[in-house]
C-alpha cells in the first residue's frame, strides 16, 4: 500500500487530493495536510472585497468531502519535511491542540499555496502595515470593512484617493488587482459615489494588461490586439488612471513609495489601498537523515521547490527555450516529491525584467494561481498514480503548453454586470511552436468585454465549488 | 476598439446588447470548454 501525502488544500493541493482519492483512495492512503479546514474558492474573494458576496459562500469544509472521496485530512501545519530516500516523513503542528505529528509518506506533493511577504515591503499589508489585501479570506474581510467604511466618508462628502496595484517590484497576480480596482469603480458608480474618488492602479508590469504574462495577443479581422490597448481602453472608459513600471518600495501611513523604470522615486498619497505583496514559498524546514539542512537540493533562495525546469538561463535565452519550463514537476534530487500550484519554482519570469539605474529589479513573478494550479495538481496526482501502478510517469504539461482562461469581472449584477474574458494559449509563449513574435496561438487566445463574462463568472463560482466538493460529474469540469 | 485608447459608441452597445451577449456566452463557454478540456489528455 502506497503512502501519499499532499501538503495544502488550495486548487493544486485540493485537486491533486480529488484525483488521488478516486483513483488510489479505496487501495491506497491519500491524506491531506493542511492549515485550514476548509476549501477558499479565490476567485470570488474579489467580491468579498467590495462587500458583493458573503465569505461565506466562498469556502466549504474539506473533511466531508475527502471522507467521501476515501482521503484522510490531518488539519495540522507543516513544518519540515524530511525527503532522505531511507526515512521520508513530514513532521506538523496539529491545529487547536499544538501537538507535533509525524506523517511518513512514499509520494509527496507540496502544494501549500504561497507565504504573502508583506514582509517584503516595509508598512504593507493589514497586519503590520497600512494596506490591504484580497490574497486571503480575513484578509478580503478587512478590506470589504475598510473599503465599506471608505464610502462612509464619501456619503459624507468626503474626496477620497484610492491606490489599487501591486506592492512589490516583483509581485505577481496583477489579474486579481486588475478585478478589485475594477470591481470598486464599478461599486462607487453605482452608489452615486464614483466622483468623489481618485483611483490610480499602480503596478509593476511593463506595460498596461501585461498581467505577468508579457500581456496577451489576439488577432481580430486580420488585425493583431494587445492587451495593452484593450486595458487602457477599459481605464479610459472607467476613469482609472495608471502608472505601470514602477515598484513599491514602502508604504506610510496615506503614503505609497515607489521607483519607476527610469530611478525616479516618487510618493503616491492614499486613504484606501489593496496592493497585492511578492509571493514567497513556505518557510518549510527541508532536514537530510544525519539532521544536515537539504534546503538547496529542495528549494531555490525564494523557498519554491525545485522541479524538472532548466534554471539559471537569462530572460533572452529562456523567452527562447520553451523546454525549459517544467513537465512533470518532481524534484531531481527526490523524485517522488512533487510541487504543485504557485509552490514550484519557475525557470524564470515571463514578462520581461527591468532593472533600473537604482538596482532595483522590477519584474513582475510569473502567475501559478487558478487554472494552472489546477492543471498542475491534476498533472502531478496522475503521475503518482501511474508511478504506484505501473512504476512509469505518462503525464505531463508545461506552462508553454497550457492554456488558461480567466474572467475579470466588473460587478456582479447579471443584468448590467461586466466582465474582461481572458484566454490564452499558451501561458508562457512558446516561440519555436507558434510562428509569430508573441509565441501564442492567436487563433485560440481571445480578449472579450461584455456581460457574457459576468454570466460566466457566476457560472464559474457554482459549477467549480461543485468540482471541488467532488460531486456527481465533477471529473467532466476541467481545471 | 476605434482607436487604441477608448471603446466606440457600437462596441458598448454590443457589450451591453442581451441577445447578442447570449449567444457570446454560448461561444464563449464551448470555446474555453473545448480547449481546457484537452488538457485532460495530456
Amino acid at each position: 500500500m502506497a503512502k501519499i501525502l499532499v501538503i495544502g488544500a488550495g486548487f493544486a493541493g485540493h485537486t491533486a487530493a480529488l484525483y488521488l482519492g478516486n483513483q488510489l483512495g479505496r487501495k491506497h492512503e491519500i491524506t491531506v495536510m493542511s492549515n485550514r479546514d476548509v476549501f477558499g474558492y479565490v476567485p470570488s474573494w474579489v467580491w468579498v472585497g467590495v462587500g458583493h458576496m458573503k465569505p461565506e459562500q466562498t469556502i466549504f469544509k474539506l473533511k466531508p468531502v475527502y471522507d467521501r472521496m476515501h482521503v484522510k485530512f490531518v488539519h495540522a501545519a507543516a513544518k519540515e519535511i524530511h525527503p532522505d530516500a531511507s526515512d521520508q516523513f513530514v513532521v506538523a503542528e496539529e491545529i487547536g491542540t499544538g501537538k507535533e505529528v509525524r506523517w511518513s509518506y512514499d509520494y509527496l506533493v507540496i502544494a501549500p499555496g504561497p507565504l504573502l511577504n508583506f514582509a517584503g515591503t516595509p508598512g504593507l499589508g493589514p497586519e503590520n502595515g497600512f494596506t490591504h489585501s484580497i490574497c486571503s479570506l480575513p484578509h478580503a474581510i478587512k478590506t470589504r470593512d475598510a473599503y465599506l467604511a471608505l464610502c462612509e466618508r464619501m456619503k459624507k462628502g468626503e474626496k477620497v484617493k484610492i491606490v489599487v496595484g501591486t506592492g512589490h517590484p516583483g509581485a505577481t497576480c496583477q489579474g486579481a488587482a486588475f478585478e478589485y480596482i475594477v470591481n470598486v469603480h464599478k461599486d462607487l458608480l453605482k452608489k452615486g459615489l464614483r466622483d468623489k474618488a481618485d483611483i490610480l492602479w499602480l503596478s509593476n508590469e511593463p506595460e498596461l494588461g501585461d498581467f505577468g504574462v508579457n500581456g496577451v495577443q489576439i488577432k481580430r479581422n486580420g488585425i493583431v490586439q494587445k492587451s495593452s490597448e484593450f486595458i487602457k481602453s477599459v481605464f479610459n472608459d472607467h476613469g482609472i488612471r495608471y502608472q505601470v513600471r514602477t515598484g513599491v518600495t514602502k508604504v506610510e501611513e496615506g503614503k505609497i513609495h515607489w521607483q519607476n523604470y527610469e530611478g525616479e522615486e516618487g510618493i503616491t498619497e492614499f486613504d484606501f489601498s489593496m496592493l497585492i505583496p511578492q509571493f514567497k514559498g513556505q518557510p518549510f524546514k527541508y532536514i537530510g537523515k544525519d539532521g544536515e539542512d537539504v534546503s538547496a537540493k529542495m528549494v531555490n533562495p525564494a523557498g519554491f521547490v525545485l522541479v524538472d525546469g532548466k534554471y539559471g538561463l537569462p530572460y533572452p535565452e529562456l523567452s527562447q527555450t520553451p523546454e525549459a519550463w517544467p513537465a512533470q514537476y518532481n524534484n531531481p534530487t527526490y523524485p517522488n516529491v512533487f510541487a504543485a500550484g504557485i509552490a514550484f519554482a519557475p525557470p524564470g519570469p515571463i514578462s520581461k525584467p527591468f532593472t533600473n539605474k537604482n538596482n532595483l529589479l522590477i519584474a513582475p513573478a510569473p502567475p501559478r494561481t487558478g487554472m494552472v494550479s489546477g492543471v498542475i495538481g491534476r498533472v502531478v496526482a496522475m503521475n503518482i498514480v501511474d508511478l504506484v501502478k505501473t512504476g512509469k510517469m505518462t503525464h505531463q504539461e508545461r506552462m508553454t503548453e497550457m492554456v488558461a482562461a480567466c474572467i475579470a469581472s466588473m460587478g456582479d449584477n447579471l443584468w448590467d454586470g461586466n466582465a474582461v474574458t481572458i484566454v490564452m494559449r499558451p501561458v508562457v509563449p512558446d516561440r519555436k511552436k507558434y510562428a509569430n513574435e508573441f509565441g501564442r496561438d492567436l487563433f485560440i487566445s481571445h480578449l472579450e468585454m461584455g456581460l457574457s463574462g459576468a454570466w460566466m463568472k457566476f457560472m464559474l463560482h457554482y459549477t467549480f465549488i461543485w468540482k471541488f466538493k467532488g460531486l456527481f460529474g465533477w471529473k467532466l469540469i476541467p481545471e | 476598439m476605434q482607436n487604441e485608447q477608448e471603446f466606440s459608441k457600437a462596441e458598448k452597445f454590443w457589450m451591453n446588447f442581451k441577445l447578442y451577449q447570449l449567444w457570446r456566452f454560448i461561444v464563449l463557454n464551448v470555446k474555453v470548454y473545448t480547449i481546457a478540456v484537452q488538457s485532460k489528455f495530456h
